[in-house]
């Protein structure tokens, strides 16, 4: 698909989960990107687990690392540098950062998946000529980094190493990250050898916007207005700390209900229209 | 004027101590075909990026003398300029692909250039048919083979409108039948469309003869140029290993001539009907008996049997998708199979394909020591086993050096002594010739047999079918996941239909001193 009507049912989420803070919207927020990741085209694995893993860390060290909150739960042994005072806001607060980190990479994810790579090189070398090597190695990153991460624990544990699954241990990064490098070397070299940066760019003529372009456009465009109207009217406001906040606001609501109503919508648009 | 010239260019990558170009000098006029051959690191690489100005634009360092390409000097005119008269298509198929789909690659070059926009779909897909990848279009470029990538890569540079076509080593990582078919392309864009060709390659045996001339390279310089015949008599005496199969058979035999193509040979020798017996072998302790393995919907084993005989080298051989690569981690422990018996695992070691996958450290010394640390072998006999290991694959002077700072041959030699320090009873060798030079593969097979010699059960798979002629005791074949035959090379690799060695296709014989004691025997015997 174009990347435009993609963006638009994926950037005022993203600037959703990254602005407001009350749990509520930030949950129905983070399920419409979930929505959206469903319906995507495979590979979808590497991205849910990252997203996943890292809003479950977040959410698990928040209470130990955050000294906040009056309503205690569980008061564990005092251990130096931990807070092992666990309160019912830091849980709430570790939650609502678990959603905000988890629905930004899953919307991060739902754009690259269903926005058509080559459109948004095209676009990006248009816009800003010297970032379409960055939209090139990004439309492929996690695919090589798995290739690579999966290589790397394979030729690890054909020397002996005891290494759970795909991922790897952190020896395992650097060379990772090396491998990474060499990619985009590789890639830059490339695209110069191919006419990158000769002169004046033009463009192949796009299609004709298809139905589900359209309709994903239109969804898009309420999305942008529910966000707007958050923003405008302070729906997403909250406080975590001393006390925390009762999240279910009429307006807090609202706009939760309409976040999964038109994700509800974004995904059926993907999945059942042509 | 026209073509591509070098006037005594001379070139140093940045903070090397060494000049990769030295002292060259050649001419390469428009529609030639042009064959550089060389040892791994003798400066082909750099030359085809000089010709395009990617040295020293993209790669900085100091370039000395003067490249022009049709008339423009490429210190003066940034590579992306040059696109318009040389396109390069590099080693790796994957890499060098920019977008998402197959399309898209000759429309990105279209549109870097400022083609007209209403042109550049017509002008894509008419790119693609000549390269015949029209039917890859709409297709992932991750979901193509290498063979097809790469018919995509040449298609992207043709669409631009190049006179001038580069290849490194193009078919380095391709199956004999990807191989065969892009250079048959390659020879048919220069007869029938007159576009220049400089292809660096290792695989020589189907272009020597068709080349108008052939640069020999040594060391960073030109050692010769000429026409294949006065080129293969220059190798025949300074690097015969670099000459194709059947004309180092006549040098090795010692005669006088020199024929470059089967055709060619098979004038001047009575061929051999090949036999073989089937090897008569006991129950091996080694193998997998009748493992089955499902990925999804793809059926990559079916109750497949084989077995490694401790002290013998075994080629896996079969088409792209045929399940040796799954054979070899199953067979090494490295997977589990769904179904069957794995004999030997436990003992096994395994290198895959991507030798840069094994560089993890940041010295030689304890990239080889990696295994040892996971088995907690310690102190004294830690440091013995590492210093052995690196003797023995010639690596003991670059003990210290980063892994990663070696080239791809000492990669790989580094990557095989990893795994061996282990002593692993079966060793799989996964493609290990990739990218490698005749003179390294010999050294390759060397090695092999070194290690079979002191007990080790040796698993090469490979698509290098003149290598598992050379290097192998004994070769299975495989297809659609199962386990075809089990025969000696002479028997599997000269009687073949298609996966057939070029001594098997000439003489009836598998191995370079097979097809030389035939020569001396025969000798006269065509002429008489």
């Amino acid at each position: 698909m174009r990347p435009l009507p993609v963006a638009l049912v994926t950037v005022p989420p993203l600037l959703v989960l990254v602005v407001v803070q009350n749990p509520l919207l930030l949950g129905a927020t983070c399920a419409l990107s979930v929505a959206l990741v469903a319906v995507s085209p495979p590979p979808r694995k590497p991205y849910v687990m990252f997203a996943l893993t890292a809003a479950v860390l977040v959410f698990l060290i928040n209470p130990f690392a955050s000294a906040q909150g009056l309503t205690t739960i569980w008061q564990g042994p005092r251990i130096p540098v931990l807070d092992t005072e666990i309160t019912q806001e830091e849980l709430l607060y570790g939650l609502g950062a678990g959603l905000r980190l988890a629905g930004s990479a899953l919307a991060f994810t739902a754009f690259i998946r269903l926005a058509a790579g080559d459109r948004v090189l095209a676009a990006v070398a248009r816009v800003a000529p010297h970032s379409a090597l960055i939209a090139a190695l990004a439309t492929r990153l996690l695919p090589a980094l798995e290739a690579d991460a999966s290589g790397l624990v394979l030729a690890a544990r054909a020397r002996g190493a005891r290494l759970g699954g795909r991922r790897p241990s952190a020896e395992l990064l650097g060379p990772l990250v090396s491998l990474s490098l060499e990619r985009s070397l590789s890639l830059a070299e490339a695209m110069e050898a191919r006419g990158y940066g000769s002169g004046t760019r033009t463009r192949l003529p796009a299609p004709r916007w298809t139905r589900r372009e359209r309709a994903l456009l239109a969804v898009g465009l309420a999305i942008s207005a529910v966000a707007a109207a958050c923003f405008a009217t302070g729906a997403g406001d909250y406080t975590y700390y001393p006390l925390a906040a009762n999240p279910v606001t009429t307006a807090a609501v609202a706009a939760s209900a309409a976040m999964l109503v038109l994700g509800a919508a974004a995904a059926g648009v993907v999945r059942w229209l042509d | 004027m026209a073509g591509l010239t070098f006037e005594s260019v001379g070139y140093r990558y940045p903070g090397s101590g060494r000049p990769a170009l030295d002292g060259i000098d050649l001419h390469v006029e428009p529609g030639e075909l042009v064959l550089v051959v060389g040892e791994s690191g003798c400066g082909k690489s750099t030359l085809l990026r000089a010709a395009t100005g990617l040295v020293p634009h993209f790669h900085g360092g100091e370039l000395s003398g003067r490249v022009t390409l049709d008339g423009k000097d490429t210190r003066d005119v940034r590579p992306a300029e040059l696109a318009r008269h040389a396109g390069l298509v590099f080693q790796d198929p994957e890499a060098q692909l920019v977008t998402e789909r197959a399309l898209s690659e000759p429309v990105f070059g279209l549109e870097n250039l400022g083609f007209p926009p209403h042109l550049i779909a017509g002008q894509a897909h008419e790119a693609l048919m000549a390269t015949g990848a029209s039917h890859l279009a709409g297709r992932r470029n991750v979901e193509l083979s290498g063979g097809e990538q790469q018919r995509v890569a040449i298609a992207a540079v043709l669409a631009m409108g190049t006179t001038t076509l580069l290849l490194d080593e193009p078919t380095s990582q391709l199956d004999p039948v990807a191989a065969e078919e892009l250079l048959g392309l390659v020879v048919r864009l220069n007869h029938d469309r007159g576009i220049t060709v400089v292809l660096a390659e290792h695989r020589t045996a189907r272009l020597f003869a068709e080349a108008d001339s052939v640069v020999v390279m040594e060391a960073s310089r030109i050692a010769f140029a000429g026409t294949p015949e006065q080129a293969a008599r220059h190798l025949a005496t300074a690097a015969p290993w670099l000459l194709p199969p059947v004309a180092q058979a006549f040098v090795s035999a010692g005669r006088s001539e020199l024929p470059l193509s089967v055709r060619a040979a098979r004038a001047l020798a009575v061929r051999q009907t090949p036999s073989g017996a089937a090897p008569v072998r006991p129950a091996s302790p080694l193998g997998v008996t009748g493992v089955s393995k499902q990925f999804g919907a793809i059926t990559a084993l079916r109750d497949a049997t084989a077995g490694f005989e401790p002290g013998t080298v075994t080629a896996l051989l079969g088409e792209n998708g045929a399940g040796k690569s799954t054979l070899g981690l199953i067979a090494s422990g490295l997977m589990e199979p769904d179904r069957g018996r794995v004999r030997g695992a436990g003992s096994a070691g395994y290198v895959s394909q991507n030798p840069a996958h094994y560089l993890i450290r940041e010295r030689v010394a304890d990239e080889v020591a990696y295994a040892l640390d996971q088995q907690s072998v310690h102190g004294a006999e830690r440091d013995r086993r590492v210093e052995a290991e690196l003797a023995r694959f010639g690596l003991a002077d670059l003990a210290e050096r980063h892994p990663r700072d070696l080239s791809s041959g000492e990669r790989q030699r580094l990557a095989i002594a990893s795994v061996t320090v282990m002593r692993p009873q079966l060793l799989v060798l996964d493609e290990p010739t990739r990218g490698m030079d005749g003179l390294r593969k010999l050294a390759l097979g060397e090695l092999a047999r070194s290690l079979a010699a002191e007990g080790t059960a040796v698993v090469v798979i490979t698509h290098d079918v003149d290598f598992a002629a050379e290097a192998a005791e004994l070769v299975t074949m495989m297809g659609h996941g199962q386990v075809l035959s089990e025969r000696v090379p002479r028997s599997a690799l000269a009687q073949g239909m298609f996966f057939v060695s070029q001594l098997g296709l000439a003489f009836g014989c598998s191995t370079l001193a097979e097809a030389a004691d035939m020569l001396r025997a025969t000798a006269g015997a065509v002429h008489a």
